[in-house]
């Protein structure tokens, strides 16, 4: 998948609107600065937007995109593009596409006249849409046609990519528009446009099917994601196959689960069920001693090591560990993990600690969260800390995985809180196992492809036997992402 | 079989012990040089710093004892670390010297994934007793932010934003750089292999 650096232009510099409003642009300086600032290739696609032309109709960056094309960058013009004679115009610039929107979607004897006279191939269609209905003129309008014979119009000129922005209000806290993309037909090659702020965003697009390439703007311009390190990743995206991760909850050596943190009930013997686990095919069992906090501790350490006998895949322990001394003897049992929570928000140097000794591998960081604030004490109390903040302090720390557990959604089995989820993925670097909430297949995909996370945990879904760990594996599969 | 297991402070010899006995190994867990030096089987674990390892290899004569070993016909097997150990040097950290009983060295990842590897990774195997009964494309689980870039002795690649050495085989040296132990039913088959080899 190619990922396109976007550049919307005004006056001659790179600039970024606030809701299409004039009056608040944001200047980054000109082309070739922001170029070399984010480190674009010679040869790269590079996508640009004259804004003045859009507004107006009168392009005013023709100079521009004439510099830009002679540096060997492969230029897509958009902006007000509305005849054979724009079209024209920024083709004899040296652009090697024009980005059609408003005509391809509501005036397919124009489209068809740029195409004749352009050839297919320098056409790349642009199509709005606002909860399914395609919009022009600025957003202001709907079309006359559905998305569907937009498209349908559109392929049969030949026009070979297709730019898809999803504007819907949502599309800014769930990121690109995944499920719009891959509903489209096979025929349409997508180019996505929107929602893009990490790097895990990039991979997941890539492994759309029928999206070809991507461009990105703001979060480049912001710094968020690195273009070599997004094109790379986009030119393997499935390089690391992603974790299905069952949970058992343990109270008193038993397998327990409750709705929110209590309602707690009895589900089974530990080493039955993480032998059970193992042979479904899951990559890692997490074990969470839910009583340790309050409770009996030397249960937990022998229940570790005889569910440790049992296993032959990664094992994490969590749940009251105060210490390093409470660490290394959960390692000693057989722990190759261990989830710091509430211990480490009392005393954070605890994170520190734990990595030097037993190495950054070793450390995850139990985050329990309630309306983006760290929760302690199994879920019962408050801190005021915001989570993601806390995640990133825990990731400089030397925390080498987060634990990102949605107190509201545990055991709830209404789907994996994917804002809160993306937005930790976001701002770190390191993996974030999605917790809490976990009812259905697509759950696990949406937790993965839009949330960010490295590894999907469950525990009453698994252990109710509504769904098992292949199961999620075969679905992983069939939905473009890669497992064991 | 017998295996000896050496008993490394700077690994999880635990984990490896179980994995070994669910193989079948009897096992004896040991840091005496001379024990290791007239063994017949032997397992070096390791996690962490090859430099640490290495360092407590020479203090305990153990780096010794291993080279006489494996110059009298013992069968050797290096885990993680320990595979890495086998090679001539690491630059990890600066550089230091290894075992040098495979040729090579162990270098740091480069590329755009996340570092250190954590997790299951396909692997390409060739023949070899260690693989019997594996297929190409099975996945093991790596715990690494070194590898070695290719050797001779190759015996398994595996691929994380560019090719590494997976394992190794000379003569009766083996060295996986996955954790075999943590790498459910493919992984004790891998350890069994080891240890039923004549």
């Amino acid at each position: 998948m190619d990922v396109i650096p976007s550049l919307d232009l005004l006056n001659g510099s790179v600039v970024r609107l606030t809701r299409g409003d004039f009056s608040t642009a944001k200047v980054y300086g000109d082309p070739e600065s922001v170029l070399g600032s984010l480190n674009v290739p010679d040869e790269s696609r590079l996508h640009v937007v004259d804004l003045e032309a859009s507004r107006s109709g009168q392009p005013l960056e023709t100079q521009t995109v004439k510099r830009l094309a002679a540096r060997d960058l492969r230029v897509q013009v958009g902006g007000g593009i509305r005849s054979v004679g724009d079209a024209r115009r920024w083709l004899d610039c040296g652009a090697q596409k024009v980005v059609i929107g408003t005509v391809a979607a509501d005036s397919p004897d124009v489209l068809q006249a740029i195409v004749e006279d352009a050839g297919a191939q320098r056409v790349v269609a642009a199509v709005d849409v606002l909860d399914g209905e395609v919009r022009v003129a600025g957003w202001s309008r709907a079309s006359r046609a559905t998305l569907d014979e937009v498209l349908a119009s559109i392929t049969s000129l030949g026009i070979e990519e297709v730019l898809i922005t999803d504007i819907s209000r949502d599309g800014v806290l769930r990121g690109p528009s995944f499920a719009m993309y891959r509903a489209l037909p096979a025929n349409v090659r997508v180019i996505a446009s929107g929602g893009v702020s990490s790097v895990s965003d990039v991979v997941s697009l890539a492994r759309l099917r029928n999206v070809g390439a991507c461009v990105i703007g703001k979060a480049l311009l912001e710094g968020r994601v690195d273009l070599a390190t997004a094109s790379l990743r986009a030119s393997m995206p499935n390089a690391i196959p992603e974790r299905i991760i069952p949970c058992l909850d343990v109270r008193d050596g038993r397998v327990v689960k409750g709705i929110n943190f209590i309602n707690i009930r009895d589900a089974g013997d530990p080493v039955e069920c993480a032998k059970r686990y193992e042979a479904e095919g899951a990559d890692e069992l997490v074990i969470l001693d839910i009583s340790a906090t309050d409770a009996n501790r030397n249960i937990a350490i022998e229940t570790v090591h005889r569910v440790a006998e049992a296993l032959f895949i990664p094992l994490t322990v969590g749940g009251g560990v105060r210490s390093v001394e409470d660490f290394r003897a959960l390692l000693r049992a057989g722990a190759d993990r261990v989830a710091i929570n509430t211990a480490a928000i009392r005393d954070p140097s605890l994170i520190e600690r734990c990595a030097s000794e037993f190495g950054v591998q070793a450390v995850v960081l139990s985050c329990d969260a309630r309306n983006g604030e760290v929760m302690v004490r199994s879920g019962k109390e408050s801190t005021g800390i915001n989570a993601v903040e806390w995640c990133k302090r825990a990731e400089s720390l030397g925390a080498g995985e987060i634990l990102l557990t949605s107190v509201d959604r545990d055991g709830t089995n209404i789907g994996y809180d994917i804002e809160l989820l993306r937005s930790v993925t976001s701002a770190l670097k390191i993996g974030v196992i999605a917790s809490g909430g976990a009812g259905k297949l697509e759950d696990f995909r949406d937790a993965i492809e839009s949330g960010g996370a490295r590894a999907v945990l469950a525990a009453s879904l698994f252990h109710d036997g509504v769904l098992t760990v292949r199961d999620v594996k075969q679905y992983l599969a069939q939905e473009g992402i890669p497992t064991r | 079989m017998n295996v000896t297991l050496i008993d490394s402070p700077v690994a999880n010899v635990a984990n490896i012990a179980r994995g070994l006995r669910a193989a079948g190994a009897e096992l004896h867990v040991t840091r005496d040089a001379a024990a290791i030096a007239s063994a017949r089987k032997i397992v070096l674990p390791g996690v962490g710093s090859f430099a640490a390892a290495m360092l407590w290899l020479i203090d305990t004569r153990i780096d010794v004892a291993l080279r006489d070993a494996v110059a009298s016909g013992a069968t050797l097997l290096g885990v993680c670390v320990g595979h890495q150990l086998l090679f001539e040097a690491s630059h990890e950290m600066g550089f230091t010297r290894g075992l040098g009983l495979i040729d090579g060295e162990v270098t740091q990842y480069h590329g755009p994934l996340p570092v250190p590897q954590i997790g299951w990774n396909r692997v390409t195997v060739t023949p070899s007793p260690l693989f019997d009964g594996i297929s190409n494309g099975t996945s093991f689980y790596f715990v690494n932010s070194y590898a070695v870039s290719s050797s001779a002795n190759e015996i398994a690649r595996a691929d994380y934003g560019g090719a590494f050495t997976a394992a190794v085989q000379r003569d009766r040296v083996f060295g996986v750089q996955f954790h075999p132990e943590k790498s459910s039913t493919a992984g004790i088959r891998v350890l069994r292999n080891f240890v039923a080899w004549m």
